[in-house]
């Protein structure tokens, strides 16, 4: 997938300015930045939710916005941070929404082993049966990620994953999201507030400054001193743990 | 499920039954023949308005993502009012769209269609879904529309308004039996022609960003479903009258009751109970309270409390 000058205003502020960039198959890519620099908004046009201004986003050879958002659907699975839904699913129901794409309405039996091996590999079975609303926040997380396997797509987005969740279930989200990548060969695509998250489960660091690419490149040529100074405008440290740069700021 | 749905079902049925034969005098065969020959339109119309206001109320629901809401609260019915009071007035009641009650009733469709759907999609845009900000500006819209209404029928020719009153006034014991045959045809019509919407209303109700990413075209299918919803409306509304709380309770109760996601069984299973409510509900007032308590009352107290037990003690409500 390749990014080629991507532009959106709101109200006549720019908040995406010409970004460019290619997002490299079969890796965790982060994006990052202060506030209100624009990485969900990318992200919002990387997986067709906001229209886009002007550009282009070349996606298997092919204009993103030239796909039919079906089949699209079988390819490209975002998950964003507002999720409340008001009816009564359980945990079960849900993860076979992530077949709609695939089956419309009626599950095959395929389908159905789909929904089974999502459950399992969240480890979600003994809640199958419960309703969304009455598990807990990283539970109910769970279940989305395995309702974004169930859809068996290439490219995962996940927009700001760790959101709302406490250290044990935002580093466990992290690990899963490494798995994603490492046993399912996915590609996936994260909004992280988080510079540690980023810095020590990604492959690739994309940082984001005022709607402009401040810096894009391996971990080790993001998360370093000068360049995380520059864009967060703090002084940070850097120290190395299992040879991973990670920040030290306060 | 089924075995639900097929309980409303016979109870439906039952209903039907004892409204038609009771106190219907067989021993008389003309007497029967009249009887039945005003008791049947009268229960046709209340079977199509039902299964408009709960089916629109229900999928209303499912597409603004709660369950607080009905069209009515939002103003569509006093749109329709407004919409039929200002076709009488631009064009006068002696007009041929206004004395062939199919053809004003098309007139009305036509303009009230247009006008919601600019004036909901816009609202819906602008809001971004926010509930509170629908149901305030909605709240609004709906004294607005009833104050240009009130202010036509006082410059009104005391003499149209008085043609205008007998249609625009319909209740349960006054129903507008005149275009059943065009209800049921655009009834028909609407549901083959927003079937593949309808079927794609599970997933709308995931929310926006979990419809587009299902592969839903969200826009079109919320803009298409929208205009059923109107037309549900304003064909409810002409025949029996705004019905302003039924729509709540029976979308709230069948989804009480059958506790399902699934849209084609909620659908149903609303249109049941809606028939229901309205066809026992006429019964009583009928037969038990001799017409002396109209049934709108029973709906109106009923809604009422049901919707404070709504707002009250079920969480995530608003």
């Amino acid at each position: 997938m390749t990014i080629v000058d991507l532009n959106k205003k709101y109200d006549g502020k720019k908040v995406v300015n010409s970004v460019s960039f290619e997002i490299p198959k079969g890796k965790v890519l982060s994006l990052i930045g202060p506030n209100g620099a624009g990485k969900s908004t990318v992200m919002g046009m990387i997986s067709r939710l906001i229209a886009k201004d002007s550009g282009v986003i070349h996606f298997e050879d092919k204009d993103l916005a030239k796909w039919k958002s079906k089949e699209l659907a079988k390819k490209l699975a975002i998950l964003t941070q507002h999720n409340n839904i008001q009816m009564k699913l359980t945990v079960r129901e849900l993860v076979a929404f992530g077949r709609f794409p695939y089956s419309g309405n009626r599950l095959t039996k395929e389908d159905n082993e789909m929904i089974d091996k999502a459950i399992a590999y969240m480890e979600l079975q003994e809640y199958e049966d419960c309703f969304i609303d009455e598990l807990s926040g990283g539970q109910r997380q769970r279940a989305y990620i395995a309702m974004v396997i169930a859809q068996d797509t290439e490219y995962v987005l996940l927009d700001e994953p760790t959101n709302n969740l406490d250290i044990y279930h935002a580093s466990n989200m992290m690990r899963t999201v490494r798995r994603l990548c490492d046993e399912l060969g996915k590609t996936v695509i994260l909004v992280l507030h988080e510079i540690n998250y980023a810095a020590f489960y990604s492959d690739y660091v994309c940082a984001l400054v005022n709607g402009k690419i401040a810096k894009f490149g391996t971990v080790e040529e993001v998360i370093n001193k000068e360049t995380l100074a520059e864009i967060y405008k703090v002084d940070f440290e850097i120290i190395y743990v299992d040879g991973k740069p990670l920040s030290v700021f306060y | 499920m089924n075995k639900k749905i097929i309980i409303l079902l016979t109870l439906v049925i039952g209903v039907c039954a004892a409204y038609l034969f009771i106190h219907s005098h067989p021993e008389n065969p003309k007497l029967f023949r009249y009887i039945l020959s005003l008791r049947i339109p009268t229960l046709v119309v209340m079977m199509i308005a039902a299964f408009s206001i709960s089916s629109a109320s229900l999928i209303f629901q499912s597409i603004i993502n709660n369950r607080i809401v009905t069209p009515c609260l939002l103003g569509m019915n006093a749109m329709y009012t407004l919409v039929h009071t200002a076709v009488i007035f631009v064009v006068g009641s002696g007009s041929i769209l206004a004395t062939n009650a199919n053809l004003s009733f098309t007139v009305d469709l036509i303009v009230m269609s247009v006008v919601a759907t600019f004036v909901y999609s816009f609202m819906f845009e602008k809001t971004g879904n926010n509930v509170l900000y629908v149901l305030l500006i909605g709240t609004v819209l709906a004294s607005f529309f009833g104050s240009i209404q009130s202010t036509m029928i006082r410059v009104m020719d005391p003499n149209e308004y008085d043609a205008l009153l007998t249609t625009l006034v319909a209740d349960f014991n006054n129903i507008n039996v005149e275009v059943i045959y065009f209800s049921l045809i655009l009834l028909v019509a609407l549901t083959i022609f927003l079937w593949k919407d309808l079927k794609l209303l599970d997933v709308i109700t995931l929310g926006k960003a979990q419809a587009i990413n299902l592969g839903v075209d969200y826009d079109r299918t919320v803009r298409r479903l929208l205009l059923g919803v109107v037309l549900c409306i304003a064909v409810a509304t002409a025949m029996v009258g705004p019905i302003s709380f039924l729509g709540l309770i029976i979308a709230n109760l069948a989804r009480q009751l059958l506790k399902t996601h699934k849209h084609n069984h909620l659908i149903l299973g609303s249109a049941l109970m809606g028939m229901l409510a309205i066809i026992a509900g006429q019964f009583v007032s009928q037969h038990i309270f001799s017409y002396a308590v109209p049934i709108s009352t029973f709906i109106t107290i009923g809604g009422g409390v049901y919707f404070l037990y709504l707002l009250l003690f079920t969480k995530g409500g608003i």
